[in-house]
């Protein structure tokens, strides 16, 4: 019985894994018989890299959502992230770390300013979170006077996102550094979730908070440092952007939440809260963007590429429930 | 009141039913006559709601007959079992807080105006529902907001709302376990009635104290079989428990203190404006202290306090003769103090999450290692000691806690406390919701506690429970301390009398 | 406690700086509603407009809803403009047919309206100030085809497939190519709502897809952008004919570097000062023509520093 037990249960979870790796693998397959121009280097970097800024939001969101709340301000938050670092470093004209550092750290105040009104004020995520998303936005735009801030006097900022470090080790390889910078937050996010006493709260909380309460954790503060971890991956997010493109554009950031949490939820963590994962989260990220680039590269017309991203998310999450029940 | 010459309103006959890898009902026979209240009892898994959801319905049966007065019938989805006039009502309610009780009643099916059916015609339908709860002898407003009335009254709705659709069989899933004293008397008096009006009422409990007051046959279950029935008369509650575990009983008892021990925990003058007046109480080392009292008597709102999980307005906490500051159950913990709440599956546990995560949450900062990870082959080997010492039954470590048994749920939940180094253990009800095999194991881990010298405060409205176990017994009565006994000169009507001290005399006739 | 009395002081304080905007004016008032204001094209336009008030000594108001798709947040500027009973109304409509019935209302008040930037379907508008995009679109297409040398394949990266000025641009674009030269290919017309990092993806994908591609026209400044960043990141740059549109320091930096071959820009500034001036002209009863067109400009590395192309660019 015992055996039985232990190993029902891992193939439970094996079967998961097998469901989410198992979409991505199938999409992958699909369009390159579809298409040669699909699995080459170039385009799965492509890839990849569309994945980087919407992947740092939702492991962002991960963390929030498992906690059994949601941050609807990470997009515009990453503008503002982004927009701050083009502040610090064009206009103030600090060294590049100091102003990556700052755009992070905008996030970690966003992110931390959400956390105290969600914890100590008592609002429900959703205002809370929805009240930051219009704050970013304004600010953002009456920061930058409505105008992109370019980097152009400090080159090294765009090497940040595509410069290619393994490019320079391994000649030929050129993988950007935004994919590097990605797979290390989304190892540090793995451990973080799985291996620290962090991590091991948040679920808690998200599965009852008011048990957690009483099992002696600081519910209030451990929300605050869970949405500042948050606005920390979406400010990572943000200066990988304005790297990216060489600029902060203010006007850029409204829907990309959606994107993320749409994401997160391909991933298999739950809105309600106590479960999920990161492996999930970047998986169901990249099962967004294959999905984008590969019925482009099909030109397949992009008014249907929405709707079949729409009925991924309803698909994935459905297959979730009927995992669950049997489970 | 039930001759076999009459003919039995259900019968089921030879009832099996498989689930994948189990047998939950083997040979299984149930039989209603109308006009009867006949009590459904045994030990949690013992295939009662396996049963009642083949009657209602929702599970289809592998083999047997069910007879409805008399005839064969096939009930393949509830529905058809209501029009057969069949209704049960849950433990749970299926109510919606914010409707009427007459909305309640009607759902789904309101009477529409004439001429206009796209309108409800509100007016018969309170007027229905009115004759409806006149019928039943229910003192309720129809025109009133479920979310109004009392847990009681609202149970009455259910009832009378599975009797709206004319229903001569009812079923009466845990009917008191919300219930206090004196609403399970107004209960009890309704279901009479109800019988005295033909009905056949099939009563699952686990409250077999009761029984007596208010069944007239009881058939009692184990292990998916059928293993007897019997009038209530010629039956007594030891009879039942041991037909229902298969082995007569172990009584366990509490340890014999032998002398005096140090307070480990004393309290001043607790105030709060509202439930908690000028409690005062010491707790010694190696001692379980009983807290008796009616529901609402304040026990759970003292303990909820000193642990810091409810603000207090006024009083003095001592741990071994200091005086602390417990603002938040962080503090409390800190000092050592637990507390096990009776709704543990709300207050407890996070259901969704496996054993280990639960065992672990409060102390796992006590396994940190290397750059603040938690080290988690040192977690597991403690949450395995812990395991293998409270007897948990688990597959695994990983097993999610809403998947284990009532009794093995609050094992875990003492494993918490425990690992946390917690001396001072506030148990909250610690039995209910547990089967009677399983309580005997939470009493013997109480008693195996207070041997390694903790101490225990154990609320319990079960004045057997409390009688059997503690040391010491604190009475409470509408936020006051009553009185104080010694175990030795405890007796059920000591208690009941300071539990009702200073109050409008109770009806009490439970216990 | 604490926290009830900072958001009451928060509350108070954006009331009083509401009030203090919303300042008293003389002269003429003139309340300009385009159909945007982050972008810096709608900037520019302001800049133009508020030169033009401040030589002709008029007062006005600008502003715009967030997108380009709050259509019925414009007619709630339009309506709260028209309430405050102005000597004259600058509007850019986002729907041509939408605001009709308020410009009725308009004409009704005796209150001239000037469109700008792009039309709406009535005449009540004394005149509409705009560049004639399809004839801009249709000049880029024959810049492209003089550049890939007549033939090939080329694609095309819209802000959005529902607007007036993505609209005419793509069908000025793509009727122009298909009428005069037949040996190219439009082998992809995709919309990137403007936003640079997806018009990127895109973009990118469309050049996997298509390998042989040798030209791509980016129709307003986001999806010109997308283009140059997707053509840098696959290495690309100097096998594929970028042709974009408007202005910004990213195109204007890609034109002087050669990667971009040039763009179409329009006049901003001068449609926001024409606007203005319109509408002080129609005021006075002036007599004015239906249409005036605010012009277009194809710049590329030649003519850039050209002062005349200088005043109409916006960095």
């Amino acid at each position: 019985m015992e055996v039985a037990e232990r190993t029902r249960y891992v193939r439970r979870e094996a079967l998961r894994q097998v469901l989410m790796f198992g979409s991505l693998f199938i999409l992958v397959v699909f369009f390159s018989f579809a298409s040669p121009y699909f699995f080459t280097f170039q385009n799965i970097i492509s890839i990849i890299l569309a994945t980087c800024v919407n992947g740092m939001l939702a492991l962002g969101v991960t963390f929030v959502i498992i906690s059994g709340g949601i941050d609807l301000s990470i997009g515009t938050v990453m503008t503002l992230s982004a927009v701050m670092s083009g502040v610090f470093i064009t206009y103030w004209g600090l060294p590049v770390w100091l102003g990556v550092l700052g755009g992070v750290g905008t996030g970690v105040l966003c992110g931390t300013i959400n956390g105290t009104v969600v914890s100590r004020m008592k609002l429900p995520p959703f205002i809370a979170t929805l009240g930051m998303m219009m704050i970013a936005k304004g600010l953002s735009l009456v920061i930058s006077g409505a105008v992109p801030i370019y980097f152009l006097n400090t080159p090294s900022f765009f090497q940040i996102s595509m410069g290619s470090l393994l490019g320079k080790i391994i000649p030929g390889l050129d993988v950007p550094n935004a994919i590097l910078i990605f797979i290390a937050a989304t190892i540090i996010a793995g451990i973080v979730l799985f291996r620290t006493v962090l991590g091991r709260y948040d679920f808690a909380i998200g599965s009852n908070e008011e048990a957690a309460r009483l099992s002696g954790l600081k519910v209030d503060q451990w929300k605050t440092v869970i949405y500042a971890l948050c606005g920390m991956f979406v400010g990572m997010g943000g200066v990988m952007m304005a790297s990216r493109l060489n600029s902060a554009q203010p006007a850029l950031g409204q829907g990309y939440e959606l994107d993320a949490i749409a994401a997160v939820v391909i991933g298999g963590t739950s809105l309600s809260g106590g479960e999920g994962s990161v492996v999930g989260t970047v998986v169901g990220a990249l099962i967004m963007s294959t999905l984008v680039n590969g019925l482009r590269i099909l030109s397949v017309p992009q008014e249907w590429q929405i709707v079949v991203s729409g009925i991924i998310v309803i698909a994935a999450v459905y297959m979730d429930i009927v995992r669950r029940r049997r489970g | 009141m039930n001759e076999s010459s009459r003919e039995p309103l259900v019968l089921m006959e030879g009832i099996e039913k498989h689930f994948p890898g189990v047998y939950a009902l083997r040979g299984c026979r149930f039989e209603l006559f109308p006009g009867e209240i006949h009590a459904l009892v045994g030990e949690n898994g013992a295939g009662k709601s396996t049963l009642v959801k083949i009657l209602t319905g929702v599970h289809p049966k592998d083999a047997g007959k069910i007879l409805l007065r008399g005839e064969e019938m096939d009930i393949p989805n509830p529905r058809v079992a209501q029009e057969m006039g069949i209704s049960i009502v849950f433990q749970e309610f299926n109510l919606m807080p914010h409707l009427t009780v007459a909305q309640n009643i009607f759902i789904g099916r309101e009477p529409r105006r004439k001429g206009m059916s796209f309108f409800i015609d509100e007016e018969a339908m309170n007027q229905k529902t009115q004759e409806l709860l006149d019928m039943l002898h229910m003192n309720i407003n129809p025109r009133t907001k479920v979310k109004d009335l009392t847990v009681a009254k609202q149970q009455m709705v259910e009832i009378a709302k599975a009797l709206s659709f004319n229903s001569d069989v009812l079923i009466m899933d845990e009917p008191t376990a919300a219930l206090s004293e004196g609403e399970v008397e107004e209960l009890f008096r309704i279901l009479r009635k109800l019988r005295d009006q033909g009905l056949g009422i099939i009563y699952i409990s686990h409250r077999l104290e009761e029984l007596h007051h208010i069944a007239d046959r009881v058939t009692v279950m184990r292990d998916g079989q059928y293993i007897g029935t019997a009038c209530m008369e010629d039956i007594t509650i030891d009879q039942i428990i041991s037909m229902m575990v298969g082995r007569e009983i172990y009584e366990t008892l509490r340890e014999r203190r032998t002398s005096e021990s140090e307070v480990v925990l004393e309290v001043k003058h607790l105030w709060r404006d509202k439930d908690i007046k000028d409690v005062s109480f010491a707790l010694r080392k190696g001692e379980i202290l009983g807290f008796a009292g009616l529901v609402g008597a304040g026990r759970t709102e003292v303990a909820r306090a000193i642990f810091g999980a409810d603000p207090l307005e006024g009083g003095e906490i001592y741990i071994r003769g200091q005086r602390v500051h417990i603002k938040s159950p962080a503090d409390a913990i800190r000092h050592g103090i637990a507390y096990l709440s009776e709704d543990r599956k709300r207050y407890g546990l996070m259901l969704g999450l496996d054993v280990a995560s639960n065992m672990i949450l409060p102390s796992i900062r006590d396994f940190l290692g290397v750059a603040g990870l938690v080290r988690d082959r040192k977690v597991q080997e403690m949450c395995e000691k812990y395991v293998e010492k409270l007897r948990v039954k688990t597959p695994s470590l990983v097993q999610r806690v809403k998947n284990l048994s009532g009794g093995n749920q609050q094992k875990v939940v003492i494993a918490k406390w425990l690992m946390k180094n917690c001396d001072i253990l506030i148990f909250d009800e610690p039995t209910r919701g547990i089967d009677v095999g399983a309580k005997n194991e939470v009493y013997k881990i109480l008693n195996e506690l207070v041997h390694e010298g903790k101490s225990i405060i154990m609320i319990s409205s079960e004045l057997p429970e409390i009688l059997r176990m503690s040391h010491r017994i604190v009475v409470m009565c509408e936020g006051r301390v009553t009185g104080e006994i010694n175990a030795d000169d405890a007796t059920e009507e000591l208690i009941m009398k300071y539990a009702t001290t200073r109050e409008e005399s109770r009806s009490f006739a439970l216990v | 406690m604490k926290w009830s009395k900072g958001v009451v002081g928060c509350l108070v304080f954006s009331v009083v700086l509401l009030f203090g905007l919303v300042g008293a004016q003389e002269s003429y008032y003139i309340p300009m509603i385009s159909k945007g204001f982050q972008h810096q094209f709608w900037q520019a336009v302001k800049q133009g407009a508020e030169q033009a008030a401040k030589d002709l000594g008029v007062t006005i108001t600008f502003e715009g809803p967030e997108t380009e798709a709050m259509v019925d947040k414009q007619i709630e500027m339009l309506q709260a403009a028209l309430a405050k009973k102005p000597n004259a109304i600058g509007i850019a409509a986002l729907d041509s047919k939408a605001v009709v019935p308020y410009l009725e209302k308009a004409r009704e008040m005796g209150i001239p309206v000037v469109g700008f930037d792009s039309g709406v379907e009535s005449d009540i508008p004394v005149t509409t100030v705009a560049t004639n995009n399809i004839e801009a679109a249709g000049y880029a297409a024959d810049k492209m085809a003089e550049l890939i040398g007549g033939e090939g394949e080329v694609a095309v990266i819209v802000h959005d497939q529902t607007s007036r000025t993505g609209i005419d641009r793509r069908d000025g674009f793509v009727s122009r190519i298909k009428e005069k030269y037949p040996n190219i290919k439009i082998v992809d017309v995709q919309y990137g709502g403007g936003d640079h990092l997806k018009s990127a993806d895109l973009a990118k994908a469309i050049i996997q897809a298509h390998p042989n591609l040798k030209g791509f026209f980016g129709a307003n400044e986001g999806s010109a952008i997308g283009v140059l960043l997707a053509v840098r990141e696959l290495k690309k740059e100097g096998q594929i004919v970028i042709i974009g549109y408007d202005s910004g320091k990213h195109q204007i930096n890609a034109i002087r570097e050669g990667i971009m071959a040039g763009a179409i820009t329009q006049n901003p500034v001068g449609m926001g000062y024409m606007a203005v001036e319109a509408a002080v002209k129609a005021i006075k009863g002036e007599q004015l023509p239906k249409e005036i067109d605010s012009g277009f400009y194809w710049y590329d590395k030649t003519n850039i520093d050209d002062p005349k192309i200088k005043a109409v660019l916006y960095e």
